[in-house]
């Protein structure tokens, strides 16, 4: 039983230059404890999809109608899309999924005490009192290794280190026992070795408390690591999705190709790093057929991806890409 | 609370050095007019008809003390004007004390009248404005806050004071009517000053609210846009709640920070409507000080009155500040 399914989530934004497409027709499903990582370079989507699990998108987000995000609940399914009023949104909303932000500085309030925020999102969510609720985020700032977290709970997100500020993001995240982690970069803006603190720290909360995770990245060493399954985006579409040592090994698709050529490689440090040509495209101007294709070495003119969308094609079990069937490596 | 006290005491000590460089910055000033006092005073004599001679002027030099040394002069200058005795105008030759009389406050009253006039309407309107995607709303605001900042403040006064007298046949001018203009303040005074001062303070408080909903709007607009709200609400919380405890709260600090630079604009443009509306304050006793018969000694108390209630305000709004965002409570003493 998978713990939420997105089905062909579009989205647009309305804006003044015109309708720009951000998600198109980008379909997964989590499973309990499992860990997805969605790749992409800055401006594919990513942060968008997950914004939509909770609608948190701006007000110019317009969500296509035969879109659905069906969360299971214990106490039944729920179908975040037909949420519409803020109201209606508690029960996801910090209940349900949490969700933790690349620059931890400024995702705290920076006139209200740590401890504040967190008793403020527990008294929403929980039945506990105020007293309880201190006690629970207290134990949850000592649960993600922060010392003297009494002391803590009294302070102001100024006051403390970058580390100290996720590990205390991610210990309000947790406190509410949601069912659903999303972490939008939460290492990004870290030091490489609190950064690897803060995975590791994820990884054990995750085994411990059993909950899915979407981790949002534009670092595939980082999703090597944290993620069991992963899904890359490109402008928007899944590019390539599958088990992350099946879909890093064995890369079907040019852009998940370039994507791990471009990474510098610490073994063989005379390697050249290949860039992907050219830039992403703007987004009023949409390339047709498979989004890609403008910027992929391996096309020849006039095939078949500059004006037909490729479908999601199984190249493996539990693998697929966005290419035509003739085009699965190792066919004849 | 202890950070707290030690802002307090801090942020006095420096309202305190602030004020003496400001009185030695004034004091200066009034010293870098051609001539001093005496010869002025005697100057002035002379017109009237007597004939002034150069021990006369040495005479009354040594009477006024300008004999002494600067520093000597802007001290005693100084620990007069922190008692509120600023000596005596230099071509009335009354107490300056006097002569201001209550003019200054009524003044300082006024502004401080208008300023609360426009921010109680700007902070709520401003906040609700930034937070609403109501178009038309919004561009109704935007027409009225342009009226404001557009139309000067003189022409609204000749425009309200037209339309009452050829309306309603009664000249809304002066702060008093004439059965309580010498009279000593008392309730019925007070009563009066108030159907009289709600007129300049609403010409002053129109372009000063338009002011302040740009600066409200644009810096609660800011806070909107910030990360924390975005994560504030995606743990759960909405509506007003989130629209109060989040961005307007935060937005308040750079609100009242521009409280002192407002106090001093609308001072600045009281002189212009008082004279429209034929006030007795001390705006225009100002311009009459400066313009026309240079009188040093007055104009100079009157800036030194000014600049010390925009500290002294300044003082204040730092205080709330501190009381507001805990970063302003750290941030003094590094």
């Amino acid at each position: 039983m998978s713990l939420i399914d997105v089905k062909n989530l579009s989205v647009q934004f309305k804006t003044d230059e015109g309708l720009i497409t951000a998600v198109e027709d980008v379909s997964f499903s989590l499973a309990p404890g499992e860990v997805l990582g969605l790749v992409g370079e800055s401006g594919s989507g990513k942060s968008v999809t997950a914004k939509s699990m909770m609608k948190l998108n701006p007000p110019n987000a317009i969500y296509a109608p035969e879109c659905r995000i069906d969360l299971h609940l214990d106490s039944g399914p729920v179908d975040v899309m037909a949420l519409k009023r803020p109201r209606d949104m508690e029960i996801v909303r910090g209940g349900a999924i949490s969700m933790i932000f690349q620059e931890p500085m400024a995702s705290f309030a920076p006139a209200i005490t740590i401890g504040k925020q967190m008793v403020e999102q527990l008294l929403i969510h929980t039945d506990l009192n105020k007293k309880q609720a201190k006690d629970l985020s207290i134990e949850m700032l000592d649960r993600v290794g922060i010392l003297e977290p009494a002391t803590r709970f009294n302070q102001y997100a100024f006051e403390l280190s970058g580390g100290m500020r996720q590990r205390a993001m991610i210990a309000m995240a947790l406190s509410t026992k949601p069912k659903l982690l999303i972490a939008d970069e939460p290492t990004t803006a870290l030091d490489v070795t609190i950064q690897a603190q803060v995975l590791d720290l994820m990884k054990d909360l995750v085994a411990e408390f059993g909950m899915g995770i979407v981790f949002i990245t534009h670092d595939l060493s980082v999703v090597a690591q944290t993620a069991d399954r992963v899904a890359v985006m490109y402008l928007g579409r899944i590019m390539e999705s599958g088990p992350v040592r099946e879909v890093i090994r064995h890369p079907a698709h040019a852009y998940t190709r370039g994507l791990l050529n471009a990474l510098p490689k610490l073994d063989d440090l005379d390697a050249p790093l290949t860039p992907i040509p050219g830039d992403i495209p703007s987004p009023l101007e949409r390339p047709s057929g498979c989004v890609f294709h403008p910027r992929n070495p391996e096309l020849k003119p006039g095939s078949r991806y500059e004006t037909e969308r490729p479908p999601l094609t199984e190249v493996s079990p539990g693998h697929f890409a966005a290419i035509f069937p003739e085009d699965v490596p190792g066919q004849p | 609370m202890f950070q707290f006290c030690r802002f307090t005491a801090t942020r006095a000590v420096m309202a305190l050095v602030t004020l003496v460089i400001v009185s030695l910055i004034v004091f200066s000033l009034m010293e870098l007019v051609p001539g001093d006092c005496a010869e002025r005073y005697l100057a002035y004599k002379n017109t009237q008809g007597s004939a002034i001679t150069v021990a006369d002027v040495a005479a009354e030099r040594a009477r006024l003390g300008l004999d002494q040394p600067f520093l000597t002069r802007w001290a005693t200058w100084l620990s007069g004007a922190f008692r509120g005795d600023f000596g005596e105008s230099c071509i009335l030759r009354v107490n300056i004390a006097q002569l201001l009389g209550d003019k200054f406050w009524l003044s300082l009253w006024i502004c401080l009248g208008a300023l609360t006039l426009a921010y109680a309407i700007a902070i709520p309107v401003g906040i609700i404005s930034a937070a609403s995607r109501n178009a038309a709303l919004n561009n109704s605001l935007r027409i009225v806050s342009y009226l404001g900042l557009a139309m000067p403040n003189f022409l609204l006064a000749l425009m309200v004071m037209l339309v009452s007298t050829v309306y309603f046949g009664e000249t809304l001018t002066g702060l008093f009517s004439p059965e309580y203009k010498e009279a000593p303040w008392s309730w019925g005074k007070f009563v009066d000053l108030l159907k009289h001062a709600w007129l300049p303070i609403f010409i002053l408080g129109w372009s000063a609210t338009a002011f302040a909903l740009q600066t409200v709007r644009a810096l609660m607009s800011d806070e909107i846009g910030k990360l924390y709200v975005t994560a504030a609400a995606a743990r759960g919380i909405y509506g007003r709640r989130l629209l109060w405890r989040y961005p307007a709260r935060h937005a308040l600090g750079p609100i009242v920070n521009s409280l002192g630079f407002d106090l001093n604009r609308i001072f600045n443009e009281l002189p212009i409507v008082a004279l429209i509306l034929t006030l007795t304050e001390a705006g225009a006793l100002l311009l009459e000080a400066l313009a026309r018969s240079n009188d040093q000694q007055l104009a100079g108390a009157i800036i030194f009155l000014l600049t010390a209630s925009i500290v002294t305000l300044n003082f204040f709004t730092d205080i709330l500040l501190a009381a507001i965002d805990p970063r302003v409570r750290n941030s003094i003493l590094r």
